[in-house]
């Protein structure tokens, strides 16, 4: 139990105030840079445009055998679930979150803890897809995350204290927040999270000093968009202009498309991407239109929220194939040329690369398999040609029968879901964490809703080959080529990074911290974390050797689900850790 | 002598929350107390599920819970000779999801809470013996028994605007007033080949489409019955109308509505169904509508057995 009012444990002060000497504070230049600074890791995505690729070249093919774990830390309680959390890293200290909305900060060489912070949730909150949390933000003297119930909360970075606390989004109308929020500019940006009825998607800036609200933008048409000045709201223009152009009605008002997995920032075309939920509501006979901007990617102006373009994944969407995937900015040399080039692996199972500077399409291709739902993309404009008879059904024409099931692939947990994948600046690949698997979706004969009666479709997810789901692809983005594919028993669910030294990390449900040469995905290394690893790997430099840590605790949607993946994962256990590894400086070849 | 001391602890603990709820779950294993039928009489109090902020069923006045689901848990309380403790339920994506939360399983944020009875709940056998794909009933952790009322679908409009609702071809023209996210919206969204869509205006609840209907924004406002007549019984809404149409091809036009308990605590069960059996029977929870200017029909349930003239006194009908 915790005796104080706002669940704040101080549990080493004095070694706190030790490492707060001669810590700086986190500048936008040091979050600008990050790719850059192996030192430190102060932005989710180790570098805004979100490659999560390291520069530090110690950790090769060759001595990834000898990497030893250094310490583990338990994140404690009974609260065991999803730990989906990026490790942050700033002057020895590492700051990571875990699941039901807590933060810790932990001496980075020992694995003690400094402080730790559980945010106070309110009875009554039905986040949809478990209770994550995929990180913080680092700015200044702070330390930035969403919450479940909807609120940004500023702690300061030495004693984990609240500096302040703003509700983004009422969490009683469906919102949450559980993507890590990013800093640009000065500016403290976040999206927010939210079930499939009665919402509108949105894109805030905060004051990072203040906590007050800078710039607001729906990503819905037909909202108004504002930008704060003295505590006045000023119009800075309609999302897409005017309501009713792409939905029936007045369904624009509670459109949906939650910008709920955060952004990345690209500074050479100084744009915000975010990615955007499905529409409302499930059924996608109910609203004809292309829906916009739901399922898609925009770019935002982080100086007044302003939309510069957007690029809809899937229109009309009737699977529930979330836009929210990040989009990666990169770039690739082509007829020597330097393509400004930004890439996405949807949910959809089309892997597509646009120009960021205006979001055109330049090409687009399957990254799974198989896709059932369209047979393919329009070349020029990248708009799915969807396939006849794989809509799923008008449950107003089922009646009380079974509607028709309709098999659609991948399922609506997506060729890739939330986790996020990496670019290799060496390889010029993406390793692109996957699933293969497929739903059946059917109008429910009989189905209620408080009290009343309804109509509601019935979906049951199923693996599409006997003898594994997930499968982590090396991806060329100028060919569409997969250069090399490891397959796995279960469900894929935790992020990529990829290595200077030729590695490609990521973890698995089984429990396992696994490495590959990036060139051939020979696997190299693994390491049992003690339960499935649906976190995100990061490395860095400290006091000359280099570290990797990632959080484990099995959870996230998967489990949620069922189905007849249920029977691949229905084993493993929770939990609730961060395991930090680190190469010996004897092992480190010469130079 | 050992009741009768409870009894007077209780009466000092909960003598002035009795909007409180009660806590009586595992703390150490975090689990919800196992409170079969006679748990509960020792204890002294049943925990009634209801839903959160749904008039005229269960909502708070003055922070005291009301309404139809309230009132019967209390006489059901009563009968049983325990203490009436509300458990409020948010309401989740669909029926089996507040099951899960409610009565059976309870919500991982919140895994001590279950309710002793959830109400309100749809008593349908098609319902109730539904399987996955795997050919799994999906409910069976559950009971759903005790039907006490038949609930319908009904519009209300505003005689200024429209002189009477014919069919629901009119809303055509006629701006009309839906709770987002239930079947009158899908229903009229989808309708008639999508030629109603463009009218249609989405509320969070039936409350804020009256009050749409009061600002001159729509013409007419569908949902349940219960919910239509309660706003019509309201001062300020004496100038709207019950509309006579019928719902062509709305899929469940009515559905009878009882209780949930969790399926290892039958003999619970049977106590509630005699009870809630004789509430109804007598005319009591006609009469319960009747108070609270509500329309009442007897369950199907009940027209199966039930005499002509026994129907009769169930609805409150010399």
């Amino acid at each position: 139990m915790r005796s104080n009012r706002f669940g704040i444990r101080i549990a080493v002060s004095a070694l706190a105030l030790a490492v707060s000497c001669g810590a700086q504070a986190v500048t936008d230049e040091d979050i600008l840079n990050d790719a850059n600074t192996p030192e430190d890791i102060v932005s989710y995505g180790m570098g805004t445009q979100g490659q999560r690729f390291s520069t530090i070249e110690d950790l090769t093919t060759e001595n990834i055998r000898y990497l030893q774990p250094a310490w583990a830390f338990s994140f404690g309680s009974e609260k065991m679930r999803g730990q989906e959390s990026q490790p942050m890293i700033k002057d020895g200290v590492m700051y990571v979150t875990a699941s039901y909305s807590r933060v810790y900060a932990i001496d980075a060489r020992t694995g003690e803890e400094i402080w730790q912070y559980d945010a106070r949730l309110p009875d009554g909150i039905m986040p949809c897809c478990d209770v994550v949390n995929r990180g913080v933000a680092l700015y200044g003297d702070k330390v930035y995350f969403g919450t479940l119930d909807a609120k940004l909360v500023a702690l300061n970075k030495d004693t984990g204290k609240p500096v302040w606390i703003k509700k983004v989004a009422d969490y009683q109308a469906g919102y949450a927040i559980t993507a890590a929020p990013l800093v640009v500019k000065g500016k403290l940006i976040t999206g927010v999270s939210g079930g499939e009825f009665g919402i509108v998607g949105k894109v805030e800036a905060y004051d990072p000093e203040t906590g007050d609200l800078v710039w607001t933008r729906p990503t819905v048409e037909g909202h108004m968009g504002y930008v704060y000045k003295d505590g006045k709201a000023i119009e800075n223009g309609i999302s897409g202009g005017e309501a009713g152009k792409t939905w029936p009605g007045d369904m624009w008002k509670n459109g949906g498309a939650a910008t709920w997995l955060g952004g990345t920032y690209d500074p050479d075309t100084d744009s915000l991407f975010f990615g955007t939920g499905n529409p409302a509501p499930w059924n996608s006979h109910l609203r004809p239109g292309d829906n916009l901007f739901s399922a898609s990617r925009l770019a935002i102006d982080p100086d007044d929220g302003s939309i510069k373009w957007h690029f809809q994944t899937t229109p009309h969407d009737g699977w529930d194939y979330d836009g929210v995937n990040e989009l990666i900015s990169f770039n690739y040399e082509e007829n020597g040329k330097t393509v400004m080039a930004a890439a996405t692996a949807d949910r959809n199972g089309f892997f597509y690369v646009l120009n960021r500077e205006n979001g055109d399409f330049i090409r687009g291709f399957p990254f799974v398999d198989k896709i059932t739902w369209a047979t393919g993309l329009d070349p020029k404009t990248g708009r799915p040609i969807f396939a006849e008879g794989g809509r799923p059904g008008d449950p107003s024409s089922a009646e009380g029968m079974k509607g028709e099931i309709v098999l659609a692939q991948p399922s609506f947990l997506g060729g890739k879901n939330w986790m996020p994948m990496a670019f290799s600046q060496d390889t010029g690949l993406f390793y692109v964490p996957s699933n293969e698997w497929s739903m059946d979706i059917w109008n429910e004969p009989v189905s209620y809703k408080r009290g009343g009666a309804y109509l509601g479709a019935g979906f049951t997810i199923k693996p599409t080959n006997d003898d594994y789901i997930g499968v982590l692809r090396a991806m060329d983005p100028k060919t569409g080529e997969e250069v090399w594919r490891y397959e796995n028993p279960a469900p894929l669910w935790g992020g990529v990074m990829a290595t200077a030294g030729n590695l490609v990390f990521t973890g698995t449900p089984e429990g396992f911290l696994k490495a590959f040469d990036a060139k051939t995905g020979e696997e190299l290394y693994k390491f049992n974390t003690g339960s499935g690893v649906v976190g995100t790997p990061v490395t860095w430099t400290m006091d000359g050797e280099q570290f990797v840590s990632v959080a484990s605790g099995w959870g996230g949607a998967v489990p949620l689900w069922g189905g007849e993946v249920a029977k691949v994962i229905k084993d493993f256990n929770q939990g609730g850790m961060v395991w930090t590894f680190k190469l010996p400086k004897d092992r480190v070849a010469s130079k | 002598m050992k009741a009768l001391l409870r009894c007077l602890v209780m009466m000092l603990v909960f003598q002035t929350g009795m909007a409180q709820e009660v806590d009586d779950g595992d703390m150490l294993l975090n689990r919800p107390a196992e409170r079969n039928y006679d748990i509960i009489i020792e204890s002294g109090y049943l925990k009634v599920g209801v839903y959160q902020n749904f008039p005229p069923y269960s909502y708070l006045v003055n922070s005291e819970p009301q309404g139809i689901d309230v009132e019967l848990g209390k006489r059901i309380a009563a009968a049983m000779g325990v203490e009436f403790r509300v458990h409020w339920i948010v309401p989740d994506e669909n029926l089996g999801d507040d099951l899960r939360n409610n009565v059976w399983k309870g919500h991982y944020l919140a895994k001590r809470r279950l309710a002793d009875v959830m109400m309100r709940v749809p008593y349908d056998k098609q319902y109730a013996y539904m399987q996955d794909s795997t050919g799994e009933y999906m409910n069976e952790q559950v009971v759903l028994f005790g039907p006490y009322q038949q609930e319908t679908w009904q519009i209300a409009y505003n005689p200024q605007k429209m002189d009477s609702v014919e069919t629901i071809a009119m809303f055509q023209y006629h701006p009309i007033g839906v709770e987002i996210d239930t079947l009158p919206a899908f229903y009229l969204t989808s309708g008639l080949n999508g030629r109603l869509r463009d009218q249609v205006r989405h509320y969070t609840n039936v409350h804020e489409a009256f009050n749409a209907m009061l600002n001159g924004d729509v013409s007419a406002v569908m949902g349940m019955r219960a919910e239509i007549d309660h706003e019509l019984s309201k001062a300020e809404n004496s100038g709207f109308r019950q509309a006579g149409n019928a719902f062509p091809g709305i899929g469940k036009q009515v559905w009878d509505v009882g209780m949930a308990i969790k399926s290892t605590h039958r003999q619970l069960g049977y106590a509630l169904e005699e009870i809630v059996g004789n509430i109804v029977k007598s005319g009591g929870l006609e009469g319960l509508f009747a108070d609270a200017n509500l329309r009442y029909s007897v369950p199907q349930y009940y027209r199966a057995f039930l005499s002509e003239e026994a129907i009769a006194q169930a609805e409150g009908k010399p």
